[in-house]
């Protein structure tokens, strides 16, 4: 019997509206993921990969086919069962970070802990160990507005991590940082696939950040054009 | 858990201070004047079932025409006279005294001095049923009293006026146009429970009253002061059947006259007391409705301005009942502040009203253990709506939303 893969889009269409105006985002894709890979998924606007994206995060359910996230028929999951998916086993980093105003990075961190009902002494703890994890220590205090952008994007991979996930969804993590504050967080997330084996799925529109990924995915028109290997990964030290 | 989700309430009020205080407003002022009103309207009940304790709880008030209830006019019917009075002196036993009086408002003067008082027509035994002694000089003599001679006994607000703390016994003061020595001074009584100063009056023998003053034969209360050792119940009974007798009345007519207890009174009066108030609380009701229109208005606000951190928290793992909690714990939290804020300023008025107007303080607990808890529940109520609207976003329309 094969091995069951981690993530697997069955002949996945997601369609908005009706008739006429009904427009597919996906158009029958199909796709394996297995566990401890870095995929990063590019393609022009409109081409279903933000689609996917929240499909694969468990965000959203397909219209028709089939979704399995580690064994389980996450596209037929109910809100309330989606969430518990999404907060035992995803962690998510966005584009604009995401972080809660006005709220210290320890307190955010500890955010997907409350949901999951601990105890407030473990949630300090951990949180505290996240922000180590990705080099924040001396900031813990700090509300978003007293950091920069690279230190905010950080708070928000500790605030992914801190609940051990084994499944990182990543949207454009670095389209709000310049080039050298964009490869210390690529490094950051190469290092978590690397030495954790956490599976990474990240969208991207840039080449250079698209390279990190281990193999790299191309949608057009809800279709998957291309999926390739890669071998020219940058060097993380 | 919990108490985070309070402190988390509570700094999302802090955050948007002034936005949460004007909305608060119309739960402070519902909540104020249901206080106000029900604490200032136990003090009144209190001080007029004292008031009415002095006078003795075995007096009893006869008036003519039938006693006036609500939203009809009181009837009218023959006065009682003199002969009346006697009567019933002559018919009723277990009295220990009784006593006819007429009153007046009229024009006193004296010197250049003048005031507004009430002039009471009477016998001695007035002084007994009222319980009522004089301070300075006498009552009235018997034959004072029969041959219609004009003296006068004057209330302390009376003396002031005219004779500051000085004598007044001797002097000849005019009431209504009649020359009238002054015999006595009455002791001072104070204020009434309704704010009427009892001491602006005087007191003069009722022949004297009704021929110089009053113009006419009518006798307006007769005070029946019952011997301890008959029930009030039963004597109200005999002077009923004696009065029945006395104005000849069949025996499938209605009385055209009342009897009266001072309990009965004071209870007519507490029941006036209870409308009042209820009508206030109704008023106080719609101000509170208001309110909680006006925090599910801010709910809603609220729970657009906060859309995304709404997004992140579902993302993350929230289930739709962290959200829902989370926002009916804040409108909660708002309105109970709101029932704090308006239970304190309640009190306060309550306590200027009871010092200014001379009547007891005494805020009853469980009046406002309920409007706190009222006005938490219209928190909880009216947040409901605004929360469950939150806690259905769509996670990914909700962190797409700038």
């Amino acid at each position: 019997m094969p091995e069951q893969p981690f993530i697997e889009f069955a002949d996945i269409w997601k369609s908005y509206g009706e008739g006429e105006a009904q427009v597919n985002a996906l158009a029958g894709a199909n796709l394996r993921i297995g566990s401890g890979e870095f995929v990063t998924i590019m393609g022009p606007s409109g081409s279903g990969k933000s689609t996917a994206m929240n499909i694969i995060g468990c965000l959203d359910t397909p219209t028709s086919g089939d979704y399995r996230f580690m064994g389980v028929d996450a596209g037929r999951l109910d809100r309330a069962r989606r969430a518990v998916l999404r907060n035992l086993y995803v962690g998510f980093v966005f584009q604009g970070y995401n972080l809660l105003a006005r709220t210290s990075a320890i307190d955010n961190v500890e955010l997907p802990l409350i949901y999951r009902g601990a105890p407030r002494r473990e949630r300090k703890i951990r949180a505290a160990a996240a922000l180590e994890r990705v080099g924040l220590s001396d900031r813990i205090a700090h509300t978003p507005a007293e950091l920069s952008g690279g230190q905010q994007q950080r708070v928000a991979i500790a605030r992914a991590i801190v609940t051990e996930p084994t499944l990182l969804v990543a949207d454009e993590p670095t389209g709000n940082l310049d080039t050298a504050r964009s490869h210390e967080i690529m490094s950051l997330l190469t290092r978590l696939n690397q030495e954790r084996g956490l599976t990474i799925v990240m969208v991207t529109h840039e080449a250079e950040i698209a390279a990190y990924g281990s193999r790299i995915i191309r949608f057009v028109d809800g279709h998957i054009a291309s999926d390739e290997q890669n071998k020219d990964r940058p060097h993380v030290s | 858990m919990f108490l985070e989700t309070v402190s988390l309430a509570l700094s999302s009020i802090r955050r948007n201070a002034l936005r949460s205080f004007l909305t608060l407003l119309g739960i402070v002022i519902g909540v104020a004047a249901v206080i106000a009103m029900i604490t200032i309207g136990s003090g009144t009940t209190e001080r007029v079932k004292a008031d009415i304790s002095k006078l003795g709880s075995n007096l009893l008030t006869v008036r003519s025409g039938q006693p006036p209830t609500p939203g009809s006019a009181p009837s009218k019917a023959r006065d009682f006279e003199v002969k009346h009075l006697t009567a019933l002196e002559a018919n009723l036993a277990g009295a220990r005294a009784i006593s006819g009086a007429s009153q007046k408002t009229v024009r006193i003067v004296y010197g250049t001095e003048s005031l507004s008082a009430s002039v009471t027509g009477t016998d001695t035994d007035f002084f007994t049923v009222r319980d009522w002694a004089v301070a300075l000089g006498r009552t009235f003599t018997g034959q004072e009293t029969r041959g219609g001679i004009p003296v006068c006994v004057i209330g302390e607000t009376v003396r002031k006026q005219f004779f500051g703390s000085g004598d007044p016994l001797g002097a000849i003061i005019r009431v209504a146009r009649v020359n009238c020595p002054v015999i006595g001074l009455l002791e001072s009584k104070g204020t009434s429970g309704f704010g009427q100063d009892q001491d602006n009056v005087i007191i003069m023998p009722m022949q004297a009253f009704q021929r110089r003053i009053a113009g006419n034969n009518e006798v307006d209360t007769i005070y029946v002061s019952a011997l301890d050792t008959v029930p009030t119940t039963e004597m109200q009974k005999r002077i009923e059947t004696a009065m029945r007798e006395i104005r000849k009345i069949g025996p499938d007519q209605d009385d055209d006259f009342n009897v009266r207890d001072q309990t009965q009174i004071a209870n007519a009066m507490t029941s006036t007391m209870g409308v009042m108030t209820g009508m206030l609380s109704a008023v106080a009701g719609v101000s509170l409705l208001v309110g909680g229109i006006g925090i599910m208005n801010i709910m809603l606000v609220s729970v657009t301005e906060r859309t995304r951190e709404i997004g992140i928290r579902l993302a993350i793992g929230a289930q739709e009942w962290h959200i829902l909690t989370q926002f009916i714990v804040e409108a909660t939290v708002l309105a109970l502040l709101g029932g704090i804020f308006g239970i304190g300023l309640g009190l306060g008025l309550a306590a200027i009203a009871s010092y200014a107007f001379a009547i007891p303080f005494n805020p009853s607990l469980s009046v406002i253990a309920l409007a706190a808890s009222f006005s938490a529940v219209i928190g909880l109520v009216f947040g409901f709506f605004p929360a469950l609207r939150g806690a259905r976003l769509n996670p990914i329309d909700a962190l797409r939303h700038e």
